[in-house]
């Protein structure tokens, strides 16, 4: 039976089997039975060798062949060896050739056959004689090993370990070309039967243990004990200082020169004869199966099967197999193939550890696109079981294009955004419907999670280069989810594509949005088109309820005074109460070029009621001290009033009001054109109090007092006039009004007259009770008619005695401090003349801390000199100057 | 998921050793992955890394299996701490300890922290179920509410043949006291050459867990790698005094045979 055949047959087989591993070797014939026995059935392979591109095969009848190994790629990139036979020979020993190992530098093959070691020639094969004459022969000997990490410096020399069948030691020979030296034999505590050579460091099986030998100190380090009765040790060096050991229960161990295990061992069939490792991969090989496990977590990976195997072996990291009649090449895919493989199958967290595994074997740069990219498949494999927290991180570390993800989403990706797929793709969807198959709740979930994730990356770095495309995706999920954060998007800094936005916006009635983005992108007409449209209920969208305020708010701000003038009468037929804020609430503009008072006025003159708030706010709020304005706000006022008088019946509660603020404005404002108003309300007998107010300010006072007390007879408004038009004036034009009102009182009623001027005659009394303070007491008692009781004005004359009697009693006081003060600093000046005064040009002066320049000095209270100029300052800014001035010294 | 930081060297070394089926890989799986699951019967080892503070503890949880048992002396070596466990419902298992693992201890650092653990106390004192949750150990709140009545609960965790099959809402009889725990505690210190008072006191470094609720796991692992931190800090000390190890660390090629050929 062929063995290939057998193979043919199993990887059928297997790759059924490979659903659940991934496919990292991939076996490869290099030599066929036909090219070494033919069909002579007795004689198996023993032992292999390859040293580049040369293969030298030792077999049971004692002879060695050699091949060239060409590797041939095919087109389709799949890897092939042709072999090539140069040469074979007879060994002439009858034994099997049970060792080759190859000595390039030497150009030597060491043998081993028949428990003999010597060196053939590599080209011819032929026995090497000794430098000294005769063969170079060690005899006895059970196994060697090769130095892979030597410790002697000549590159042209091999070091080798060696086991011989008698005794319980271990030699350590060197080989030259033509003769070996023996430079250390150490004993070993049992009979060693397998070896490997690391350094210093023998690393041993002997009958019931593993041991590790340092041959240059005899330092000994057991490692653990195994049955050499019951199976076949291995013991195989794998990298600097590490060992892979076969354990009882088929276990894989590694160990390193110092005895300790860095990695957890792997899980192998108890027959298994020989193992290599191929990074990331512990190839082992038993009587049927090549097992493949990961040393990054120890799991099997591939199981291949293998008939008949007689060697595994790696040669300068190439990992070769024999069985009996054939030799293979055990051909590692692809790193890349392997862990798209392993992501094939959803693996992601394998494909991971094996794509950060292979890092030391993969260019820095080369393997950070790899690593990008498979993290990348490995978000999207998560975002497909919907494993979000996991996509994201994939995603993250592997920075992903994010419109990868976007795209997966119809319609979100803008049109005109320039974005293609990556080739090839990251994952096998076509877009988020194919991903649900149909299930919404999949969907949504997805949705939510790009809302999530973009609102994350948008400000970061990962959105360079894309903010358009990011915020447009965003802002379409935001408002088909009914997004909160819609808003929020709009009123940021945002990139969102305005055309690609407008139907879907539309089309979700998020008008309010849209008008926003229509802003964003410097469309104000546009948006408030829009809103005007939702407030007049053509369009319906209910984000904001107080859409109309925000767009008085929006017309108020806007620096665009086109957009005002166009938009404001909307508003302003709307609510003009409202409206009225787009000028009265805008915010101090620097630039000239804002709206003039004057342009307001008229563009609101059709409409009373904006264009008296309007007049109001600049004359109390603003305070525009202008004439026009004043007289404007006055007659709009007015006007009001006689709206109201004229409507019948008349609303009396508003009529007072609005009279009460005319009144107001016409007592406080002086700025307006009183005679102008006055003409307007001469007839006007309901309006008595307004006239008497203009011919107050006209400082007709005889006809406003008139007025009030005669046409009115309304007494305290009479005094509240007399306080009013006298406010601001001194105390003698207050009193000047007092007498005049009293004089109106007592002229309107003679002696000998009715009710009705004994009434205006009480009206003199209680003023006179009321405000003696301000009459010249010695005139009203002229005035006064004889006939009035001294009790009636008793209150009157008792405060104008008092306030004579007081003014008498202070002015004597002030005259006494006086006197005494003068007296004082007359004493003062005595004490100063008397005494010296000592100026010096290091002496300062105590105001201005300087030195004296000049004899001229001020001496103050005290004798302390100052400057004079110093000394003058203070006296400018000193309320006390006098005392000042009369105390200086001239010295 | 498999543990990525797996690359990283650790710093100090932790072995749960005893023998099986007493829970050790599932004292480990519910401290690294905070649940209780099936577990099969550990192959030669596994080991997970955990970061403790800015340090790497590596965990090593070795096969009870008598078949592994010649790589004990292996695993332990360099230890800074190792867990030597039985199982409470186990007499057995508790003299096993003394018969056959601690003798694989003698390759673990001179300073080695032991620390005496009796697993599946959930099985004998009913209090552990219930105490959990305001000893606060347990942060799986559905562990405490089942019993251990599912029959693949039983058969993933094989009870060995020693301790009797538990039944539905049965409290199994408690063969390990915690007073034989003390007393092993002490002939472990003496066995060590160890002086009692000079040494972590048996009352500290004696616990009873349960990997199935989680009770006192956390306690555990996190006392023990309290304790280990000197060692730590003393390793990298010693790093930094050596140069020749530095050089090692950086693969040069000389250093390492200086310093083992004083081993």
């Amino acid at each position: 039976m062929n063995c290939v055949v057998d193979v043919c047959l199993f990887s059928f087989s297997l790759d059924v089997l490979s659903e659940m591993s991934v496919k990292a070797f991939e076996l490869v014939p290099a030599v066929e039975r036909d090219l070494l026995m033919g069909d002579k059935a007795r004689i198996n392979i023993e032992c292999i060798e390859c040293c580049g591109k040369h293969l030298y095969v030792g077999t049971n009848d004692c002879f060695i062949h050699h091949f060239l190994l060409d590797e041939v790629t095919s087109s389709k990139g799949k890897l092939t060896y042709s072999a090539q036979k140069l040469l074979h020979k007879y060994l002439g020993l009858k034994k099997p050739v049970a060792e080759l190992r190859a000595a390039s530098a030497l150009e030597r093959l060491i043998v081993l056959c028949d428990g003999i070691v010597f060196l053939v020639d590599m080209v011819t094969l032929e026995s090497v004689p000794s430098a000294a004459g005769g063969g170079v022969r060690i005899r006895g000997v059970t196994a060697f090993c090769i130095n892979e990490n030597p410790v002697n410096g000549d590159p042209f020399c091999v070091e080798m370990g060696v086991l011989s069948s008698k005794r319980r030691t271990v030699q350590v020979y060197m080989v030259f070309e033509d003769r070996v030296q023996l430079v250390k034999e150490v004993n070993t505590p049992e009979q060693p039967c397998a070896v490997s050579l690391d350094g210093y460091f023998l690393c041993l099986a002997l009958t019931t243990q593993y041991m590790i030998l340092n041959y240059n100190t005899g330092a000994a380090q057991d490692l653990f004990p195994y049955d050499s009765e019951e199976k076949r040790p291995i013991v195989k060096r794998i990298s600097r200082e590490e060992f892979l050991l076969a354990a009882p229960g088929g276990l894989g161990m590694f160990a390193n020169a110092e005895g300790v295990s860095q990695r957890a061992p792997v899980s192998w069939s108890e027959s298994v004869i020989a193992a290599a490792v191929c990074f990331p991969y512990v190839v082992a090989l038993d009587e049927n199966f090549i097992t493949i496990h990961s040393m990054l977590d120890q799991q099997l990976k591939q199981t291949l099967s293998f008939r008949d195997g007689q060697v595994l072996q790696d040669f300068e990291g190439k990992v070769m197999l024999a069985s009996t009649k054939a030799v293979y090449v055990l051909v590692p895919l692809p790193m890349e193939r392997q862990i798209q493989d392993l992501l094939a199958n959803h693996r992601v967290e394998e494909a991971l550890i094996l794509t950060e595994g292979a890092q030391r074997n993969i260019p820095k740069d080369k393997f950070q696109i790899l690593h990008r990219r498979i993290l990348q498949q490995a978000g999207f494999i998560k975002f497909g079981q919907l494993q979000f927290l996991e996509a994201q991180e994939h995603f993250r570390k592997g920075q992903l294009d994010v419109r990868e993800l976007i795209s997966l989403y119809p319609l979100l990706l803008p049109v005109s955004s320039t974005f293609t797929r990556c080739h090839p793709p990251l994952h096998e969807f076509a877009d988020l419907n194919h991903l649900a198959q149909g299930d919404q709740e999949k969907v949504l979930q997805c949705k939510k999670f790009l809302i999530t994730y973009l609102g994350e990356v948008r400000s970061t770095e990962v959105a360079n280069g894309c903010r358009e495309d990011v915020d447009t995706a965003l802002l379409k999920l935001y408002a088909e989810q009914n997004h909160n954060s819609l808003l929020d998007l709009l009123a940021s800094d945002n990139a969102c594509v305005l055309a690609d936005c407008i139907p879907w916006l539309e089309k979700y009635h998020k008008y309010f949005a849209l008008g926003l983005l229509y802003h964003c992108n410097g469309q104000d007409s546009a948006a408030l088109q829009l809103w005007i449209r939702v407030v007049d209920g053509e369009l319906q969208d209910c984000t904001r309820s107080d859409l109309y305020e925000y767009i008085v708010d929006f017309l108020c701000c806007t620096s665009n005074l086109d957009l005002v003038w166009k938009y404001a009468d909307w508003a302003l037929r709307k609510d003009p109460s409202k409206g009225v804020h787009i000028f009265t609430k805008r915010p101090a503009f620097t630039d000239q070029s804002d709206l003039s008072p004057d342009d307001v006025i008229s563009y609101l003159g059709k409409n009373q009621q904006a264009l008296l708030l309007y007049v109001e706010h600049l004359v109390l709020e603003k305070r525009i001290q202008k004439e026009m304005i004043h007289t404007n706000l006055a007659v709009l006022y007015l006007e009001r009033v006689l709206s109201l008088l004229s409507k019948s019946p008349t609303d009396e509660e508003q009529l007072t009001r609005a009279r009460e603020k005319l009144q107001a404005f016409l007592r406080e404002s002086s700025l307006y054109r009183a005679r102008f108003i006055l003409g307007k309300i001469d007839n006007c007998e309901k309006l008595l109090l307004e006239r008497a107010t203009l011919h107050g300010k006209l400082e007709e006072h005889d006809t406003a007092l008139h007025i009030l007390v005669h046409k009115l007879r309304d007494f305290s408004s009479a005094e509240a006039f007399c306080m009013w038009a006298s406010s601001s004036r001194d105390s003698a034009y207050q009193r000047q009004l007092f007498h005049l009102l009293l004089g109106v009182y007592l002229d309107g009623s003679p002696p000998a007259a009715g009710a009705g001027s004994s009434e205006l005659q009480m009206a003199a009394v209680d003023l006179l009770n009321r405000h003696g303070e301000v009459f010249d007491a010695v005139c009203v008692l002229r005035m006064l008619p004889d006939g009035w009781s001294l009790q009636l004005l008793r209150p009157f004359l008792n405060r104008a005695v008092r306030a004579s009697m007081h003014a008498c009693r202070t002015s004597q006081i002030a005259l006494g401090l006086a006197h005494s003060e003068n007296l004082q600093l007359l004493h003062d000046r005595l004490k100063e003349v008397r005494k010296p005064i000592f100026v010096s040009e290091k002496k300062g002066c105590h105001l201005c801390h300087n030195t004296f320049s000049e004899p001229n000095v001020v001496c103050l209270p005290g004798g302390v000199p100052v400057h004079t100029h110093c000394v003058a300052q203070r006296v400018r800014d000193s309320p006390t100057k006098k005392r000042l001035t009369n105390s200086s010294n001239h010295t | 998921m498999p543990d990525l930081s797996k690359m990283k060297k650790p710093d100090v070394k932790v072995v749960l050793l005893g023998d099986m089926n007493v829970g050790k890989t599932s004292l480990l799986h519910r401290y690294m992955e905070r649940k209780f699951k099936d577990t099969v019967s550990t192959v030669g080892g596994a080991f997970f890394l955990k970061q403790w503070g800015p340090y790497n503890i590596s965990i090593w949880d070795t096969a009870g299996r008598e078949q592994f048992h010649g790589l004990g002396s292996m695993y332990c070596r360099g230890a800074a701490a190792v867990i030597l466990t039985y199982d409470v419902t186990n007499w057995q298992s508790l003299a096993e300890i003394e018969e056959r693992f601690l003798s694989l201890t003698d390759t673990a650092n001179h300073d080695c922290i032991y620390a005496l653990v009796g697993n599946k106390a959930d099985l004998t004192d009913p209090k552990v179920h219930l105490s959990q949750d305001a000893d606060g150990q347990t942060k799986d709140p559905t562990g405490g509410d089942e019993e251990r009545t599912e029959p693949q609960v039983l058969s993933a965790v094989p009870t060995p043949p020693a301790s009797p099959t538990s039944f539905s809402g049965l409290v199994l009889h408690k063969q390990v006291t915690r007073d034989d725990a003390l007393s092993l505690y002490e002939r472990i210190l003496r066995y060590k050459g160890l002086d009692e008072k000079s040494s972590l006191p048996a009352d500290k470094m004696c616990f009873e867990t349960s990997a199935k609720t989680g009770y006192n796991v956390d306690v555990l692992f996190e006392t023990l790698f309290d304790l280990v931190l000197p060692s730590i800090l003393r390793k990298r000390h010693e790093n930094r005094e050596s140069p020749t190890v530095d050089l090692e660390d950086s693969g040069g090629v000389g250093s390492k045979r200086a310093r083992s050929s004083c081993c």
